[in-house]
């Protein structure tokens, strides 16, 4: 199982984000994001070697249309 | 004669519009029954966070001149209906329930209330909801906590919790609420109304404050089916400023609705039929044999991976959520409510890795979802295993040894549907012993709303009239 442990969670916050959280909340934090990550994990057990990600160009060119309409 | 204020409340969409476009009742007098009843009940209830009763009047009027000069717009014109506060509106505060958007005026319509409007919907205000929609009680700590119609110590569930709530309560006559984890379908059920999440893409999201991009949707929470299809009617189709809304064609979603369902076949998701507390398990049977009873098909399906279609849901939404959120979480975030915060820092450790994954196996659920379609019409789980939690509960014993968590035993059965897209429609079966609603719901091909419509309102006949609330005051 992936480890995330509470130490992390402060540093990310922290350092990413700017603020502090307690000890408690950090571990209860560590505690969703590790079970989080074992859980993707087993995702692969499913079947999914050769499905492609859901984004498609259609969806990238017409939000390109889009916007520089909005922009013109 | 005027129709008496409690009678006109007692409308369901259908029969309200046929009587304005009729002229038996007018728009005018329609909505001042609507705002006299926000008036008597929302000081308990807490479902509308701005109720637009200038606005409403000024509408109403207008509606009741141009029916009466023969321009009818639709079956929504005059009807009084509300919106989720997470619906742009504009020069209307829209704050998604939140501190943050507090004073947000936006300078647009969300596409979906540009349809209404245009319909000539009457907009009564904007529903309160859980922050930012990011969970499932609805207890907001910056707009109140909303409470459930059938017993005030109750959650309604969310996120929409402020249009189920508002339309058992007869202070709406249809709601607008939004779905990325069950948030139309969960406080449909526990609040005892219809909630119809349509097929991701079938509504536009233009103009809708997002939770999670690729998991959200927009639909109609309502007191019968008939008012569903009718709203969804409105609302559905492709929408040049959405890229990712859908132009597959619209089909008249009420017309296989006095239709028979005999011979049809329905499956029971066997993933979705277990850890049910004994009150739901009860009407969810009783459910299944009414559709029998009416010639139906019913039998036992699998969808393997469907289990992991929660996980699936959880990671994007933790990702997607906190890529929208993250300026905020940097500048401002002691000015979000515990709860919600706590999700946005967990999506801190998703990895990017763990999200792509959970994206592409969302075709595997789909693939096996679509497969047990192809000799099936539609298929039946409960909406939630527990009848609605009081308000602070997070563990909940239900005739189990071991307690479990509120919050999982009600999203493990609405998730999966948000990952695979599909359309899905929870509809009431009954009441506990305790008097709080249960439901099931219908899950479709996608793009199948009409065959979901269809057996849901075959068994709505079946069922007969909701019990209503106790009178709420």
């Amino acid at each position: 199982m992936p480890m995330v442990t509470a130490e992390t969670v402060k540093q990310v916050l922290r350092d990413l984000y700017g603020y502090e959280i307690s000890d408690a909340a950090a571990h209860s934090i560590a505690r969703g994001a590790g079970a989080m990550l074992t859980l993707a994990g087993h995702l692969g057990s499913i079947g999914i070697a050769g499905i492609e990600p859901p984004f498609g160009y259609p969806v990238l060119l017409a939000e390109a249309t889009r916007t520089s309409k909005n922009k013109s | 004669m005027s129709i008496p204020f409690q009678e006109l409340l007692d409308f369901d969409v259908a029969t309200l519009s046929a009587k304005l476009r009729a002229r038996d009742i007018s728009p005018v007098e329609v909505t001042e029954a609507y705002l006299g009843r926000i008036e008597q009940t929302d000081g308990s209830l807490r479902a509308y966070i701005t109720v637009t009763d200038t606005l409403a009047r000024k509408a109403a009027k207008k509606a009741e001149v141009e029916i009466a000069a023969g321009k009818w717009r639709g079956p929504f014109h005059g009807v009084p209906i509300a919106l989720k506060d997470l619906v742009y509106t504009r020069g209307i505060r829209t704050t998604g329930g939140s501190k943050i958007l507090a004073d947000f005026k936006p300078d647009h319509d969300a596409t979906v209330w540009t349809r209404l409007k245009r319909g000539g919907a009457v907009l009564l205000g904007k529903l309160n909801l859980h922050e930012f929609a990011y969970g499932i009680t609805s207890s907001n700590p910056h707009w109140g906590i909303v409470r459930n119609p059938y017993a005030l110590d109750r959650i309604p569930g969310g996120s929409s919790g402020g249009s189920a709530a508002a339309i058992v309560a007869r202070s709406a006559a249809a709601t607008i609420g939004t779905d990325t984890g069950g948030s139309i379908r969960i406080p449909a059920a526990l609040c005892g109304c219809v909630g119809l999440k349509p097929t991701w893409s079938r509504v536009s999201r233009y103009g809708v404050l997002p939770l999670a991009y690729t998991l959200d949707h927009v639909g109609p929470i309502t007191r019968t089916v008939r008012d569903a299809a009718m709203m969804l009617q409105v609302i559905a189709g492709g929408d040049r400023n959405d890229s990712t809304s859908s132009r597959e064609r619209v089909p008249d979603f009420s017309a296989g609705l006095d239709g028979e369902i005999s011979g049809m076949r329905i499956g029971v998701i066997r993933e979705l039929n277990d850890g049910l507390s004994e009150d739901v398990a009860r009407s969810f049977n009783a459910a299944l044999e009414t559709l029998r009873s009416l010639g139906a098909t019913v039998d036992h399906v699998t969808i393997p991976s469907l289990p992991m279609a929660g996980i699936m849901n959880g990671i994007i939404t933790w990702a997607e959520a906190l890529e929208i959120h993250e300026d905020w979480m940097r500048t401002r975030p002691q000015h979000y409510g515990d709860d919600v915060r706590r999700r946005l820092e967990i999506g801190m450790m998703t990895t990017a890795t763990s999200y792509i994954r959970a994206q592409r196996a969302r075709a595997r659920t789909l693939a096996e979802s679509i497969a047990v379609l192809a000799d099936h019409d539609v298929l039946v789980a409960p909406a939630a295993a527990i009848v609605a939690p009081k308000i602070g509960t997070t563990q909940i014993l239900e005739g189990r040894e071991d307690r479990v968590d509120v919050v999982a035993a009600i999203l493990r059965f609405t998730q999966p549907f948000n990952t695979t897209g599909q359309p899905a429609i929870a509809i009431p079966t009954g009441l506990s012993p305790d008097g709080l609603p249960i439901a099931m719901q219908l899950i479709g091909r996608p793009f199948g709303e009409h065959e979901v419509i269809r057996v849901a309102g075959a068994y709505e006949r079946a069922r007969g009239a909701f019990a209503p609330p106790p009178e709420i005051t």
